[in-house]
């Protein structure tokens, strides 16, 4: 039987990655990342880039710039519950 | 993470080959997964076909679909190559008619179907918007699905809905629902769990009867199919019909859970009750639903006398 391991990064510096990488791809960003079970994130990202863009694209950005913490099966990300966009 | 190349073209081929591709886990008969089974229920109502691929059998495509859309999660669709979102858009565009325009579809026409709300489900209807609305601008909404499934929720209004008045009470019904719902009666009627709403829809496919001798005859083929036994257990340990099962509230959960264009057979003592069931699997968007006239009562008279008569 497989076991789920969660890696040694705890849940409070994967916030913090995920924080970071969203800074590093849209630098004026507000984010805010809240952790729901293990592997679990919900994340809200305010900046003036969403404006104008569809939902979809404004989803892309944030996932493109985690998508490296989303990768393969023992990813520190396993799901974003929730992603909220919004330009202020 | 990076793409290989040839994952990268393979994937602009296949969502460049056709119109309208969906990466999804399993196939539309039977979806792996709840979001690619919500995603299928919304595209049947607007395309009668589109392309599929099963991401659990591809794993290599599976992969590589979250960098070349920026994208973590399956269902994907693609329309003319552009991705267009997962479950949650799809939902989200569906319920606000953008649909229509990413897949290309004309909206139908709006034509207003003509409901007919009983005084009790007038009364019903007008407290279950009194208790769910939540916000200004919330409505009830009437869906009726491919399959017929009617359902009856509150959200607000989307720029294609119908506005449909009767008997004092304003439902919204989408162009798709609305092409299925002329001449639906809603009524409040008992049943095991309370009092309910119940949408009678005439254009739903009616039940199919079957002589004993069709079901002899379908028992004879490879032809799959359920055959249920609606009476009680008392009288299924006395008289039983060879493969049927008792439809118990565990076997009704299964059955519920299988793809609604299942083939199921009903019987009963005499026929009533067996018909009772088909009109309540109709109502919960079975189309391929049978029920043998006379009962396991004309099976023991006219095919195997062995079955006791009681």
């Amino acid at each position: 039987m497989a076991i789920h391991v969660t890696g040694g990064s705890g849940a409070s510096e994967v916030v913090e990655a995920i924080r970071g990488s969203i800074l590093e791809a849209i630098p004026n960003a507000e984010v805010r990342v809240s952790t729901g079970g293990p592997g679990h994130f919900e994340i809200r990202v305010e900046s003036p880039v969403f404006e104008g863009q569809r939902r979809v694209q404004q989803q892309q950005l944030v996932y493109g710039a985690i998508a490296h913490l989303m990768a393969g099966s023992d990813a520190p990300v396993h799901a974003v519950d929730r992603l909220e966009c919004v330009s202020p | 993470m990076s793409l290989d190349e040839a994952t990268r073209s393979r994937i602009s081929e296949l969502v460049e080959s056709k119109e309208v591709v969906l990466f999804m886990k399993g196939n539309p008969q039977s979806p792996q997964c709840g979001f690619s089974a919500r995603v299928v229920k919304i595209l049947d109502a607007y395309l009668p076909e589109y392309s599929t691929l099963d991401v659990l059998s591809n794993p290599d495509i599976r992969e590589g679909l979250k960098s070349y859309s920026s994208w973590p999660t399956i269902p994907q669709l693609y329309v003319r190559g552009e991705f267009i979102g997962g479950c949650d858009i799809i939902t989200e565009m569906s319920e606000s008619g953008e649909l229509f325009e990413a897949l290309g579809v004309e909206p139908p026409p709006e034509v207003v179907p003509t409901l007919h709300i009983t005084d009790k489900a007038a009364a019903g209807l007008r407290q279950a918007a009194e208790q769910n609305a939540s916000g200004a601008g919330q409505q009830l909404r009437l869906s009726v699905s491919t399959s017929f499934e009617s359902a009856l929720s509150v959200g607000s209004k989307a720029k294609l809905d119908i506005e449909v008045e009767s008997n004092g009470v304003t439902l919204l019904v989408d162009r798709l629902s609305a092409q299925r719902a002329e001449g639906i009666t809603i009524d409040i009627i008992d049943t095991p769990r309370g009092p309910g709403f119940k949408v009678d829809n005439p254009n739903a496919p009616s039940k199919g009867e079957l002589s004993v001798q069709d079901l002899k005859q379908l028992l004879d083929t490879d032809e799959k199919f359920e055959l249920l036994d609606v009476r009680t257990p008392r009288e299924f340990e006395t008289a039983r019909i060879e493969g049927a099962h008792l439809l118990d509230e565990a076997e009704y959960e299964r059955i519920q859970a299988l793809p609604k264009d299942t083939k199921i057979v009903l019987f009963c003592h005499h026929g009533p009750r067996g018909a009772n069931m088909a009109d309540q699997l109709l109502a919960a968007g079975f189309t391929n639903v049978h029920n043998v006239v006379g009962g396991i009562e004309a099976w023991s008279d006219e095919i195997d006398a062995s079955v006791p008569r009681y």
